[in-house]
């Protein structure tokens, strides 16, 4: 199976989905991406801290150190509320970007062919 | 103790630093835990599962940059809000506590307040008068040069005479100096326009104006080539050509007439452009000055290069001297002396004194402070050891007390800054008319920084080191409120407060008390002469307009229409008033005896009229008064302690003596002795430092410039 590289600017919407259930450790958003992608984003495990310490600084996310299951110490994220706001309203930008791209691609067979007769 | 408290508190700085990088260093190595142990239990080896979780991370050193990066700058901006936020809470918080303690914050306010205003205030009018003395370039470096006699001064008093041109000519070569100005001053009258007026003239050479940091506002100055050829030019000050010219714009080319000679104006020069002061009264006139007249005595003015010392300014002026005058192995009869022209401001050792004085009142005043600041930190004692016990940290309640110090120091110098202001301008309003330079003081920078400086460090230092000592005590031992050996040491800090206080207050009253009776004892010092109701009046300048006969009889006039009155109990002529001295240079011989002093001598003159004894009320202790005043009688009085110094308890009555100097003077005859006299100030008499003799003689109209008048009152 083929891995698709992630979008650019894409990856801090991933970030903001995957935490919008529930406040996660790095590892914890990594693993959730590959598994919500089933293996098919190809990103280096560096990025995505970095989208996180981004997010961080702009105030989407805040974090808190806090414990894991097996009692390791962990760094937990989490959204603020301008960071829910901001993946709810680049959500909808980002589907209706997608739905327009998606629709001009598979659906406007015949423009060329119409325009070009005129 | 301190010390480690500072110590702990570089140490937080740097731990904060090593923990953000830990955490960065611990979030990735959990990650590449995690990761592996996903890896193993998918069946990889642990070798393999870490290598290949290295590998999933990507570039490990980059990113982890990248990340100490962001860690860091989240930790600032952190640490800014918090900042703030804290800050701002207690600053809500002092504000809160202050204001309950109404009477507390008040005595502090008006404390700082006043000690921060009284410093401030008379140190700007001493920065004003001494450290700005002359607003000129470089006035640090600003000294005028006199000379002094190099021997035979035993008056007690410093007597400095003017240099002579031959002598600025020969200092003009000095290395020392960026710039040596000579000046010259008369009074000269001016017929011109209006009505004749009496005008103080300054002689300058043109470079002056620029050495002193000025342009002429119309016209220029005169050129070199015009003194050198002694063309009559003359600038106008700005005070005369606005009050006497009109401040017409054309005024270059027209002539003013100066004691009966014409000098066409080339230029006008500012008000601000001023002759250093305690030399002459402030210049109306410019005119050129001519150095190559040998006989002119000049005020000479420099401006120092830097780094160079008096000492070896002077040494190098008088080796200048020496060569042109051609004086061999270095004895020469004058030497060079620098003075500051602060040292010629008017009160100038009062205004030193003044000013320690004010700064033991700073002192006292923070003192004070501080011991405000300790008494109320031991009574707040409970108060922290609740906050702590509720949980505050420590630095957090240091913040706190500390927010609190400052913003009482910053309330207090801000108060004290008005009250230096106002301060300031009644002691403007307040000063002696010779003070007139005061009028152009201003609030000091310096000085105001110098002590809000002080009361803030003080509000710091006493505000931490009382909590600290608070700290000390254990949370639970306050709780009970029981006084420990904590409360112990800061009875002894504040003991130490008391005491220091106490020492610096004692100092000022004792100074004061000293200051006191030294001016009621010199009140009542034995002048040998009575300063109650006695009065002098001058007239030195009628001579050069009317003539010295004209001027003593109109002195004499005065004089007899004032005995008629009944106010008026005896009036005489003098040369030398009450306050003044007139000194004779040359050798003292006594005929009949080998002269006292080889070298020369400073004899006191006086030159009176009948009845001066009287009207100044000195004794007269031997002999009688003059028998014949003709100038060929050749009379002399002598006073007391000369005569017992020559001739011991033998009367000198007949006796001869004179001041020999450069043409051969007459022996004068001694036909009485007269008490010691101090008539130019307590310094100089019975009890002054002076051993100078003095001589009277008759006085000849020449000579007879004032009257001393003794009323009844």
């Amino acid at each position: 199976m083929s891995r698709l590289p992630v979008l650019k600017g894409t990856l801090d919407l991933l970030v903001l989905r995957a935490l919008s259930w529930a406040p996660m450790h790095g590892f914890e958003i990594v693993s959730w991406l590959e598994r919500a992608a089933d293996g098919s984003l190809d990103l280096e495990d560096s990025a995505l801290y970095q989208a996180v310490y981004r997010l961080e600084e702009k105030g989407l996310l805040e974090a808190d150190w806090g414990v894991t299951e097996n009692n390791r110490r962990a760094r937990y994220y989490k959204l603020t509320v301008s960071g829910r706001a901001h993946l709810r309203a680049e959500t909808k930008n980002w589907v209706q970007y997608a739905d327009t791209v998606t629709t001009i691609l598979t659906t406007a067979k015949d423009a060329k062919p119409s325009t070009a007769g005129s | 103790m301190i010390r480690a408290n500072i110590r702990r508190l570089f140490h937080l700085a740097l731990r904060r630093r090593d923990r953000w990088e830990r955490e960065v260093e611990d979030e990735i190595k959990l990650h590449l835990t995690l990761r592996a142990e996903q890896l193993m239990a998918a069946g990889a080896s642990p070798t393999e599962a870490y290598d290949e979780a290295v590998r999933r991370f990507g570039p490990l050193t980059e990113s982890r940059a990248r990340m100490f990066d962001a860690a860091r700058h989240r930790e600032q901006r952190m640490q800014r809000t918090e900042y703030f936020a804290d800050l701002r809470q207690d600053l809500a918080f002092a504000l809160r506590t202050l204001r309950r303690q109404k009477a507390w914050t008040a005595v502090t306010l008006i404390t700082l307040a006043l000690g921060v205003g009284a410093t401030t205030a008379v140190f700007s009018v001493v920065s004003s008068l001494l450290l700005h003395a002359v607003p000129y370039p470089g006035a640090n470096r600003i000294v005028q040069v006199f000379q002094q006699p190099s021997e035979g001064n035993q008056t007690g008093v410093s007597v400095t005479i003017t240099p002579a041109a031959p002598v600025l000519r020969a200092w003009k070569s000095s290395r020392s100096f960026e710039a040596l100005e000579g000046l010259g001053f008369a009074e000269m009258e001016m017929r011109t326009t209006g009505e004749p007026a009496s005008l103080n003239v300054t002689m300058m050479e043109p470079t002056f104006p620029t050495f002193a940091g000025e342009r002429t506002i119309l016209g220029r100055v005169f050129t070199a080539s015009e003194v050198a050829s002694s063309v009559h030019v003359a600038v106008l000050g700005e005070g005369v050509w606005r009050t006497r010219f009109g401040g017409d714009s054309g005024v270059v080319g027209r002539t003013i007439v100066l004691n009966d000679s014409a000098y066409s104006i080339v230029g006008v020069l500012p008000e601000r452009l001023q002759v250093p002061p305690g030399i002459a009264p402030p210049t109306d006139v410019w005119l050129p000055i001519d150095l190559r007249n040998d006989k002119l005595g000049t005020r000479v003015v420099g401006r120092l290069k830097r780094g160079v010392s008096f000492e070896h300014v002077a040494a190098e002026l008088d080796s200048l001297y020496a060569r042109s005058a051609g004086f061999s192995g270095g004895r020469i009869p004058f030497t060079a002396v620098l003075r500051t022209p602060a040292q010629h401001v008017q009160f100038h050792d009062s205004l030193i004194m003044l000013t320690y004085a004010v700064a033991l009142v700073l002192l006292i005043a923070c003192a004070n402070v501080a011991h405000l600041l300790m008494a109320r930190a031991a009574s707040r004692h409970r108060e922290l050891a609740i906050r702590t016990a509720l949980g505050a940290g420590r630095g957090r309640v240091m913040r706190q007390l500390l927010t609190e110090s400052l913003l009482l120091a910053i309330s207090g110098t801000a108060l004290g800054v008005i009250v230096g202001w106002l301060g300031l301008k009644a002691l403007v309003a307040l000063r002696p008319s010779s003070l007139a330079t005061l009028e152009r003081a201003h609030l000091d920078g310096t000085t105001l920084g110098i002590a809000v400086v002080v009361a803030l460090v003080t509000g710091t230092i006493f505000g931490l080191l009382g909590m600290l000592q608070s700290r000390r005590q254990s949370t639970n031992e306050s709780l009970k409120s029981g006084t420990t050996s904590a409360a112990g040491r800061r009875a002894r800090a504040r003991m130490l407060l008391v005491v220091s206080e106490m020492a610096l207050s004692a100092t000022l009253v004792v100074g004061a008390s000293m200051l006191v009776r030294s001016v009621s004892k010199l009140q009542r010092a034995d002048l040998g002469f009575q300063p109650k109701g006695l009065y002098a009046l001058t007239l030195p300048d009628v001579k050069k307009k009317r003539g010295a006969t004209a001027r003593a009889e109109l002195l004499r006039a005065v004089a007899s229409r004032l005995v008629s009155l009944p106010e008026f109990r005896s009036v005489a002529l003098a040369s030398t008033p009450p306050g003044w001295m007139s000194f004779s240079v040359g050798r003292l011989e006594i005929d009949g005896k080998t002269s006292p002093t080889a070298g020369t001598t400073f004899t006191g003159v006086n030159e009176i009229g009948t009845g001066y004894f009287e009207a100044m009320g000195i004794r007269l202790v031997q002999g009688t008064t003059f028998t014949d005043t003709t100038p060929g009688a050749n009379q002399v009085i002598i006073n007391a302690r000369f005569a017992r110094k020559t001739w011991g308890t033998t009367s000198p009555v007949g006796h001869r003596i004179r001041v020999a100097q450069k043409a051969e003077s007459p022996w004068l005859t001694i036909v009485g002795v007269a008490d010691d006299a101090a008539t130019s100030g307590p310094a100089s008499g019975p009890m002054g430092e002076s051993s100078a003799p003095m001589l009277y003689t008759p006085a000849t109209d020449a000579s007879a410039v004032a009257l001393v008048i003794r009323t009844t009152g």
